[in-house]
């Protein structure tokens, strides 16, 4: 659990402040940036720390969903928004996650940060001269889950031996580009080579894949494809008692059960 | 979630020093003069604690500000959620001409001999990994689906040969995603459908439990069978990705 400072002007060139509060030896000071772009955000990976419905509060701004092929419903006005997530199966979900990564921010960097470009120059001059004080409150008052907005999520799914992967990683889209995304992963990433798993997967769609690549993934080095159930029925004789689940939009076809093979063997002589 | 409001009846020092800030963290402290309210209010659980600061609790007071929460952790899972409940029957019986009878036995209650998984990983050509991460894994997998065959020889009663023949094994959430790793068939049993009806029993459970993100990474000599099992490969763009370190 740490207190960290991202910047604003992350995009480019990235200049962060570290401090952490609990291992004071871990801290690297870094050449300190102007204080008017910072915005500290804490970071967790305690469990307890997420609370579900903050997480689905934050699901719907982000406009995504658990399923990987999610329901859209019409929100009006031609957006598509995705259907709300269900509270007792992401419980379920979280409770079953072997590294759970959140972060928090205060309410008023969120609003701050969204506001427009030239908004945040008029804001960042009136910071220069209360620099001091916002630095002052941020120190007594910091950054706790307690007390600010959950903002970004990260979990990952282990066998806590050989393989992990990851999935939900997700930031407030007014907060995108100052590199909480990537704390995040890496925050992940390095719970799990803790725990000496190295075999760390992740599957991705077409927008996340240039996130992921920064964050040092790339294809699998055997060549493996990512495959995913999408049968929803082999038969078109309605007559045939067929099994289908929904996951989002899709129907997914339950193999019937056969108790026997319908054919097997010859035994070899 | 609570919303915890301690009326302070005094002003204090706004300068509070980290060290008790930290300390606090896990008590709640109560100032002398305490409305009845929040007495009634908190609630002693035995399975969390009051997380409120003390310097939270006195901050929500005097700036009448209502945003402190108590974040309760993950609440225990409701009693009816069971793990898939561990099958065993006999997929084929054989006997051959001199009146061995060979049963191959579908198991999916995880007993399996973490040694002679290694020796079928050998048969199969796969690399080896360390015995305790296998062990691990099995242990942490959701499900593990495992074919023995076991020999009864006509003559020799209760001499029977167990030999384990396959294997299959996913992770999962519990509620949204799956993945299926480590498929595999003794090369002398391949071909008869086996491997297919371990996934399509992994599959079959998953699903019954309403995990519908189900996937899996193939080896390229393989993707056909999967797609014959009902897999789409990057489907709608979605590909996989993993971790390289950095040396």
């Amino acid at each position: 659990m740490e207190l960290k400072w991202v910047s604003r002007r992350s995009r480019g060139g990235k200049i962060q402040m570290e401090k952490t509060m609990k291992t004071p030896s871990e801290s690297k000071p870094k050449a300190p940036a102007t204080l008017q772009a910072l915005v500290p955000v804490f970071i967790s990976t305690n469990p307890s720390h997420v609370n579900p419905d903050d997480l689905s509060d934050l699901f719907i701004a982000c406009n995504l969903s658990c399923h990987r092929f999610p329901n859209y419903v019409d929100a009006g006005g031609g957006r598509c928004v995705v259907e709300a997530v269900d509270l007792h199966k992401l419980r379920v979900a979280l409770s079953h996650s072997s590294v759970l990564v959140s972060v928090f921010c205060k309410p008023n960097d969120v609003i701050g940060c969204s506001s427009s470009f030239l908004k945040e120059k008029q804001q960042q001059q009136k910071k220069k001269i209360v620099g001091f004080g916002e630095l002052l409150q941020n120190v007594v008052m910091p950054v706790t889950p307690l007390n600010s907005q959950l903002v970004g999520f990260g979990r990952a799914v282990s066998d806590l031996g050989l393989t992990a992967s990851i999935y939900d990683v997700m930031v407030l889209p007014s907060l995108r580009g100052m590199g909480i995304g990537r704390m995040i992963v890496k925050r992940i990433i390095r719970m799990l080579t803790s725990r000496d798993i190295y075999d760390i997967a992740a599957l991705c769609s077409e927008n996340e894949r240039s996130f992921f690549k920064v964050c040092g993934f790339g294809d699998d080095i055997l060549g493996s494809t990512a495959m995913m159930y999408t049968r929803s029925s082999v038969s078109t004789n309605p007559q045939d008692n067929q099994i289908v689940k929904r996951a989002g939009r899709k129907l997914l076809l339950v193999p019937p059960l056969s108790k026997t093979l319908p054919y097997s063997k010859t035994m070899k002589s | 979630m609570r919303t915890l409001t301690l009326v302070a009846s005094y002003p204090l020092c706004p300068i509070v020093s980290f060290e008790l800030c930290r300390q606090a963290s896990n008590k709640l402290f109560f100032p002398c003069n305490i409305s009845e309210k929040l007495a009634k209010a908190s609630r002693v659980h035995k399975t969390y604690q009051l997380k409120a600061g003390f310097w939270e609790s006195i901050k929500s007071g005097i700036l009448n500000n209502n945003t402190t929460q108590v974040v309760e952790p993950p609440s225990t899972l409701p009693e009816e959620e069971e793990e898939p409940l561990p099958q065993e029957f006999v997929l084929i019986e054989k006997t051959e001409p001199d009146g061995t009878v060979e049963e191959i036995i579908f198991s999916s209650g995880g007993d399996i001999d973490v040694y002679d998984l290694q020796a079928l990983c050998d048969k199969v050509g796969w690399p080896r990994r360390p015995l305790s991460k296998l062990a691990a894994a099995l242990k942490n997998s959701y499900m593990v689906a495992t074919l023995h065959s076991v020999r009864k020889s006509p003559g020799s009663e209760g001499n029977d040969q167990k030999k384990l023949i396959g294997m299959a094994r996913a992770t999962s959430d519990h509620a949204f995603n799956a993945t299926i790793w480590d498929v595999l068939v003794d090369p002398g049993y391949q071909g008869q459908g086996l491997g297919k009806a371990l996934v399509e029993k992994l599959i079959r459970a998953l699903l019954q439990r309403d995990i519908g993100n189900i996937s899996l990474f193939a080896d390229s000599q393989v993707v056909e069978f999967y797609q014959n099992l009902g897999f789409e490969p990057d489907p709608e763009g979605i590909k996989g990705m993993f971790w390289y370190p950095k040396y």
